[in-house]
């Protein structure tokens, strides 16, 4: 028979892992003469970003790399402004919320 | 209310004293005297508590008619449940009335354009950018390093005067990046005014604005990835 007092309560219990997972901030930078790359820094670990990216090459008809650096992760670099298509597509495809997506950039 | 508890209150008598007899004595009169009131009265303030919650649960939806036109005139009786909704119309009608320009969006129409240049081929100067750092009242370092970040770019200000920022960069780009600002650094969350001040404070940067008092935190400028652009060879030479 435990004594109620004594059971440690969490808080936190029903917030349902809310801010479990960081941001994913859409970059882009520029090239030389019009051409940019988009960069996409923050998608969780679980999936797997060389698979996201094959699907998006295809779709958005460019090429595109993942990078890994220690800060940042993995980071999926594609070649042009691709910052709307593909923060529709990590919407569409249920990989993030239109809250956890910045998109930065002109 | 006052009634039923005035038996108990005798201030002739003290409190430590007597107390506990008193309790024990007048408990039972006074709990009789308590039914007998509850049963009696027929008026609202009187209910017993469980059936007064249960009128409670009715009274919102009779007032939701006659909120609407008692609000503003303000009856006498206390026993009135206005809803929230109701009297938040009804602040702001207040609001209105007397402050007509207060709840308008004044959207920074003095704000001069930003003018931009082109340096060579891979440069871009912005002239006016201590000038408007200075309208809108912020640091020139804060707007600089959130421009830079931004735009993924590098840049640096050239003799107090114009920022030169590296590549190709039209009017409306910059001018979307430093609506952006603006609405984040700039423009009060709450009462949307520009009348605001950037203050640091331990660790944090507070937007305290000067119009509605609000305080609110905002989050630093951190740049994130940079991909590799240009040449490889230099960095390389760069970096070693």
């Amino acid at each position: 028979m435990s004594i109620q007092n004594l059971q440690r309560y969490d808080p936190f219990a029903d917030e349902g892992n809310a801010s479990n997972e960081s941001d994913i901030h859409i970059r882009i930078q520029q090239r030389n003469g019009k051409k940019t790359l988009t960069t996409v820094q923050g998608i969780d670990e679980k999936y797997d970003k060389r698979k996201i990216l094959k699907y998006c090459k295809k779709e958005f008809a460019c090429n595109g790399t993942v990078v890994s650096r220690e800060e940042y992760g993995e980071v999926i670099q594609m070649q042009g402004d691709q910052r709307e298509r593909i923060a529709d597509w990590l919407i569409r495809n249920k990989i993030a919320d239109k809250e956890k997506i910045k998109v930065h950039g002109f | 209310m006052d009634e039923p508890a005035e038996p108990m209150f005798d201030p002739s008598i003290k409190k430590k004293k007597n107390r506990k007899k008193e309790l024990a004595e007048e408990t039972p009169a006074v709990d009789e005297e308590l039914e007998a009131d509850f049963n009696l009265e027929t008026k609202k303030k009187k209910k017993p508590p469980k059936e007064r919650l249960a009128a409670a649960a009715e009274q919102p939806e009779e007032d939701g008619g006659q909120g609407a036109a008692s609000a503003v005139e303000g009856d006498g009786s206390e026993d009135k449940d206005y809803s929230y909704s109701e009297l938040l119309s009804r602040a702001f009608r207040a609001m209105m009335e007397r402050n007509p320009d207060m709840l308008s969006e004044k959207k920074k129409v003095v704000m001069k354009p930003p003018s931009l240049m082109r340096v060579g081929t891979k440069k871009t100067a912005f002239a006016n950018f201590t000038e408007i750092s200075k309208q809108i009242r912020r640091k020139p370092d804060h707007l600089l390093a959130y421009l830079l970040t931004e735009l993924g770019t590098t840049g640096s200000v050239d003799g107090n005067n114009q920022l030169i920022i590296k590549g190709r960069f039209q009017t409306k780009n910059i001018e979307s990046v430093l609506r952006s600002y603006i609405k984040e650094y700039v423009m009060c969350h709450t009462c949307r005014s520009h009348d605001t001040e950037l203050v640091k404070e331990t660790r944090l940067f507070f937007l305290q604005c000067s119009t509605c008092g609000s305080r609110c935190s905002v989050a630093s400028i951190k740049s994130g990835f940079q991909a590799q652009v240009g040449r490889r060879a230099a960095q390389r030479a760069k970096a070693t």
